[in-house]
């Protein structure tokens, strides 16, 4: 188990300089001067050269990728010429908040797609299954960003249920702790600003869960197909097990491993998708300031987010490889299976 | 076994499969061929000129003159879906084209060519794969200047690892049949024998995940045009004309809602589509009630 652990470990940073790699690539891909990209459009033509000396431009190709890896290990991903901050900085003020946006719609996704996967098999072939099933798809065929202006407008202005945008309510200061506005208030002692805050957070995480639930109903949906028609249930059935407790204590336990493995994956995605979501409800996060980077033709910026969700989505995947062998056993004996 | 009796039998199979598509399914393939026509013929159908701008008629609602009302600056918005559908769906249909062709190639070179360049392939595969790829497409749009040939060029970039993925599994699975075996034996040579006998078999499972892909394709598409990084204005790509319209939500919700769900409705029907393939190769999924 350990051994397994160093080797996945051990394959980390190479996936992460092949990352760094790609990312480098993108750079090179800038048409025109990239001096005069990073320099921002209102530079003098001495600020240009001063970039350019900055990036390495008049170097050779192999020294400049060098250069930019170091760069890059020791957290320079450049500064934002919108915010004319180091782009590191802006990450980290807002990543916080993304997370917790994702944990939120991960819930969601939680709380909708293990019932539905686990009715839909139950059931399968009802009329039930189909209805269910054909919500499900719709749900994951809706483009994120209409369904966000939609519900933001039906449910935020005409019903007034949900606030229409932002994360805490207006005029109100939160002392940042985790940069998680739902943690800070409860940090804060304030239960009802804690409610509040979370009231802010339900709209764009149920948007944001909705292409998900699909996949991962439909995952625990297949799984549970096979297991239910396995022997082990029948044999728990004729020993007198109730059907709840068949399905749920005997098959689910042993369909759902799948599903974790997709939700572990689906962190990533998630954190890719707060591009939709988040600059249409006003939330903070790596998606608003992508998405706002991209409006200001702050290319590094736009890069640099890239860089940093694929940090994120290589270190998910080895927590979920990881988790997956403490949790299956079945799966520590076949070690180095192709 | 003589040609009469091969093409017999193929069409006999062909007779079951029919069979097999319910009339929805049959339904669901009349109307993405509608789509289709639509999205090629988009221009000449279209009632009024999509980017002429007249103040006069702004935000008109939906009638009997302009079925989908009128966008901010006047424009008739069913002729500005209907060109918008050649940018959505075209650029969606080459991005899977490209990619598929790609995937093709490296899965069944990393299947059948050298072992170290099956693991080079399929590593690389393994980070494209791991990567949303709105994210990736979206770097690499940023990087070529945000239009929508820069989102197709990326996307395009971006996603066929998962075909060559799939590829290399198909072809995998087929090379050790015993059909394979058997012609190698005639005598067949290996180029033959990859383009007449194992790849049209690997790539028959292969159109049930690009069909399925189109709806992908085209919401990652609309997206990246939503968030400003694909089709450019005056463009009425779907995800730009919803992004016109989201400024204006409160005083002509139409402007949000019919180019939000034309791409919902057109993604559903290549979905299904896909499911309804699936079950055509393989009629067990029918009985367990997969479909």
């Amino acid at each position: 188990m350990t051994r397994f652990v160093y080797q996945r470990l051990a394959m980390v940073p190479l996936v992460l300089w092949a990352v760094a790699t790609l990312v480098f690539f993108m750079i090179k891909l800038i048409p025109g001067d990239p001096a005069r990209v990073a320099a921002g459009r209102s530079a003098t033509i001495e600020q240009v050269e001063a970039m350019r000396e900055k990036l390495g431009l008049s170097n050779s190709l192999a020294e400049q990728y060098l250069s930019y890896l170091s760069q890059t290990l020791q957290g320079d991903l450049g500064t934002s010429i919108f915010t004319f901050r180091p782009v590191i900085m802006d990450l980290a003020q807002v990543l916080p908040s993304s997370f917790e946006l994702v944990f939120a719609a991960m819930f969601i996704n939680v709380a909708l797609a293990i019932p539905l996967g686990v009715i839909t098999a139950v059931l399968r072939g009802s009329p039930t299954d189909l209805l269910l099933r054909v919500i499900t798809l719709i749900g994951a065929t809706v483009p994120v960003f209409w369904l966000g202006l939609v519900l933001q407008y039906s449910l935020g202005a005409q019903l007034k249920i949900f606030p229409i945008s932002g994360q805490k309510p207006s005029g109100v200061q939160i002392e940042r702790v985790t940069g998680m506005t739902t943690i800070d208030a409860l940090i804060s002692g304030n239960v009802t600003l804690f409610f509040q805050t979370l009231h802010y957070i339900v709209l764009p995480a149920f948007v944001l869960s909705i292409a998900f639930v699909a996949v991962t109903a439909r995952t625990l949906r297949s799984g549970m197909i096979n297991v239910l028609e396995s022997d082990f249930v029948l044999l728990a059935r004729a020993k007198g097990v109730s059907r709840v407790r068949a399905v749920i204590r005997h098959a689910l336990r042993n369909a759902i491993l799948p599903t974790f493995t997709i939700l572990g994956m689906q962190i990533g995605w998630m954190l890719g998708s707060t591009v939709l979501v988040e600059s249409i409800f006003g939330r903070q996060g790596i998606g608003s300031y992508a998405t706002t980077a991209v409006l200001q033709k702050d290319i590094f910026a736009v890069i640099s987010v890239v860089l940093i969700i694929g940090v994120v989505v290589t270190i998910m995947n080895l927590l979920v490889d990881v988790s997956h062998r403490l949790i299956d056993p079945r799966l520590r004996i076949s070690t180095g299976a192709k | 076994m003589t040609i009469s009796r091969w093409s017999n039998f193929r069409f006999s199979a062909l007779k079951r499969q029919n069979s097999l598509l319910s009339i929805f399914d049959k339904l669901i393939f009349i109307l993405i061929f509608f789509i289709l026509v639509l999205a090629i013929f988009g221009n000449f159908l279209a009632p009024y000129d999509p980017y002429l701008v007249n103040l006069k008629d702004s935000l008109l609602p939906p009638s009997s003159e302009h079925l989908f009302g009128t966008d901010v600056n006047g424009r008739d918005m069913l002729s500005r879906i209907l060109v918008g559908a050649s940018s959505s769906l075209l650029s969606t249909l080459f991005v899977i084209m490209f990619a598929a062709l790609v995937g093709v190639f490296f899965g069944t070179v990393s299947a059948l060519g050298p072992r170290w360049l099956d693991e080079i392939i399929m590593r690389l595969s393994d980070v494209a794969l791991a990567f949303p790829a709105l994210i990736l497409s979206l770097g690499f749009a940023a990087a070529l200047g945000p239009s929508l040939r820069s989102a197709v060029i990326a996307l395009a970039l971006t996603w066929w690892p998962g075909y060559a993925r799939l590829v290399r599994t198909y072809v995998l699975e087929i090379r050790h049949k015993e059909y394979v075996d058997a012609a190698t034996v005639l005598g067949v040579s290996k180029i033959r024998l990859i383009f007449k006998h194992i790849l049209p078999n690997a790539l028959v499972n292969l159109y049930v995940q690009i069909t399925i892909d189109v709806s992908a394709v085209l919401l990652v598409i609309s997206g990246l045009s939503f968030i400003g990084i694909g089709a450019q204005a005056p463009s009425a790509e779907w995800g730009a004309l919803v992004a016109d319209g989201r400024n204006y939500i409160l005083a002509g919700w139409w402007t949000v809602m019919i180019p939000g769900v034309v791409i919902c409705i057109t993604a559903l029907l290549f979905n299904l589509a896909g499911d309804a393939l699936r079950v055509m190769n393989d009629p067990t999924l029918a009985r367990k009630g997969e479909k």
